[in-house]
């Protein structure tokens, strides 16, 4: 409890990081949610991963034009980085929709290709810059640590627009999510709103790449989502208890990692898998999962009626 | 206003990437109509309706809307049950209310009339009581319901239906084939049903659209379902 009281307090030299993880833990899952009732898991795997690719591919271009520079002390190094990230989220996310939409050949093939290709790309670019080891396999591996105050501002900024515009348009998102045939007879642009979500995902996970990594970014966009999936009744509990989730457990995995000395985002993650576990075995004892539900009530309510 | 023309389709062809799979398409349907849309598997019968919806565009030809000036045309849709992904945690009221958006801005909230309007369009269809229930946990009978419900609640110029007793048990199907019928009657409301099914169209239809092979035979269930018209489209005898 101590320890708690002691990451939360103002003064705490790790803050920074502290805010961004609790930030990125809230906002993830509110994105997350769609990844998981679309069906596309495996998008929510490999889009942290392209990110990376581009900040890796940004941070590389000066190297390339042979501009040397302190990787750690730039605010515009920051700022590339950035670009690259979400220059190549939102590129692969669009095309990854365009391809979705369309709805030829194997989602799962394109985006197991798009994150195997991404992280060879990543390992082969940080392979030839002789800056990798300064820090940018500690961002890979999720090592929030350096978080100034603008990453902060800025991350907060952006999450909060992420938020809004959930917030403002979550009937227009989840109608086309659910039944497009509706949405296009009630005159919605489905690609217009299909656009807007993908965009909002590319932010998302561009900014919690980012500020975080990709392995906090990929457990924190889906395991709250789907450990709350099995409890929910309403997809406005859906909505809350995955972001309450996230938040909350980056924040103890935060307080592991601290007491423990251990890196953060494999502690996030884990403990993140973990409660997914107990999910789980709670939700299947307490007769909870999807397939009982619908048994128990087809048993109380008549077969088809 | 009642046999006025609602939607006529003029000389259509429809298919996909420009290849046609029905052509010459040339019928009108009446305000207050009850029209069956049959056909067997891969006749055109999604082909049609998706044309119709604004999914997909026609080949060629086109399909004019009888609507007020400044107003939109809209279609009370009711899907098959099975292409809605139960792994969103709606509750039947949630999918139901899905028939307001239209008349709701982007950003805007749901006013409490819609909402009234939803549980009102809910009792209409025999689903108030399990409006509260998560959809996916539903049958097949009381997704029917709903989904009647919502399109409703869309305020509609034709009810248009997918086969809506595809999944659905003999009682059920009854049921809601005679909840169909009675609004039909009462609210004077037109209805397009896309089915297979012989007996429900003899019972509940007025008139009927025929898709069989690349072309569209119109006209009263008492002339196109006799034996021998049924014979000549089967090219088959059919007791």
């Amino acid at each position: 409890m101590e320890t708690l009281l002691q990451i939360l307090s103002p003064d705490f030299l790790l803050r920074n990081s502290v805010y961004t993880s609790i930030l990125v833990g809230f906002a993830c899952p509110l994105v997350g949610v769609f990844l998981v009732l679309r069906r596309l898991v495996f998008m929510g795997v490999a889009l942290p991963q392209i990110s990376s690719t581009g900040v890796a591919v940004a941070l590389s271009v000066p190297l390339w034009l042979g501009v040397t520079q302190d990787v750690h002390s730039s605010q515009g190094e920051h700022m590339v980085a950035f670009i690259g990230s979400i220059g190549f989220t939102l590129t692969a996310i669009l095309v990854l929709g365009f391809l979705e939409r369309r709805g030829r050949g194997q989602p799962e093939g394109r985006l197991g290709t798009a994150y195997v290709v991404a992280a060879a790309l990543s390992i082969l670019i940080l392979s030839k810059n002789r800056f990798a080891e300064l820090g940018w396999l500690d961002m890979l591996k999720g090592e929030v640590i350096t978080i100034s105050n603008v990453d902060l501002l800025l991350t907060a900024i952006m999450l909060a627009l992420v938020l809004i515009t959930l917030a403002l348009f979550h009937k227009e998102l989840f109608l086309v999510s659910f039944d497009r045939t509706m949405a296009v007879t009630l005159g919605k642009n489905v690609a217009f709103w299909d656009i807007l979500l993908y965009l909002l995902l590319g932010l998302t996970v561009s900014l919690a790449v980012l500020s975080v990594g990709p392995l906090i970014s990929f457990g924190f966009l889906l395991i709250p989502a789907l450990i709350a999936h099995l409890f929910a009744r309403t997809m406005r509990q859906f909505l809350l208890l995955a972001s309450l989730l996230g938040g909350v457990s980056s924040l103890v995995g935060f307080w592991i990692a601290y007491t423990w000395d251990f890196p953060v985002g494999p502690a996030d993650v884990v403990l993140l898998g973990v409660l997914y576990g107990i999910a789980w075995l709670v939700a299947g004892i307490a007769g909870l999962t999807p397939e009982k539900r619908r048994g128990r009530y087809a048993v109380k309510n008549g077969a088809n009626g | 206003m009642m046999n006025s023309p609602i939607i006529t389709f003029e000389n259509l062809s429809i298919g996909y990437h420009g290849e046609p799979l029905l052509s010459g398409i040339s019928l009108t349907v009446t305000r207050g109509s009850f029209i069956a849309v049959l056909g067997s598997n891969g006749s055109g019968k999604s082909t049609l309706l998706k044309t119709l919806l604004g999914l997909i565009p026609p080949v060629a030809g086109r399909i004019a809307l009888a609507r007020e000036p400044g107003a939109s045309f809209i279609f009370g849709y009711v899907p098959q049950t099975t292409n809605l992904d139960p792994l969103y945690p709606f509750t039947g009221f949630d999918v139901a209310l899905m028939g307001a958006y239209g008349r709701v801005k982007p950003g805007r909230f749901v006013p409490g009339g819609e909402r009234t309007f939803t549980r009102e369009c809910l009792e209409a269809a025999g689903a108030q009581g399990f409006a509260q229930t998560r959809f996916a946990e539903l049958s097949g009978g009381q997704k029917q319901r709903v989904l009647i419900a919502r399109a409703l609640v869309t305020r509609p110029d034709i009810l248009v239906l997918d086969e809506p007793t595809s999944g659905v048990d003999a009682a059920a199907t009854h049921a809601v084939l005679e909840f169909i019928s009675r609004i039909h009657r009462e609210k004077e409301i037109t209805v397009l049903l896309v089915t297979h099914d012989l007996p429900i169209v003899r019972k509940h239809a007025q008139e009927v659209v025929w898709l069989h092979q690349g072309r569209a035979l119109h006209g009263p269930v008492a002339e196109m379902l006799t034996p021998e018209r049924l014979m000549s489209i089967f090219e088959m005898e059919v007791s």
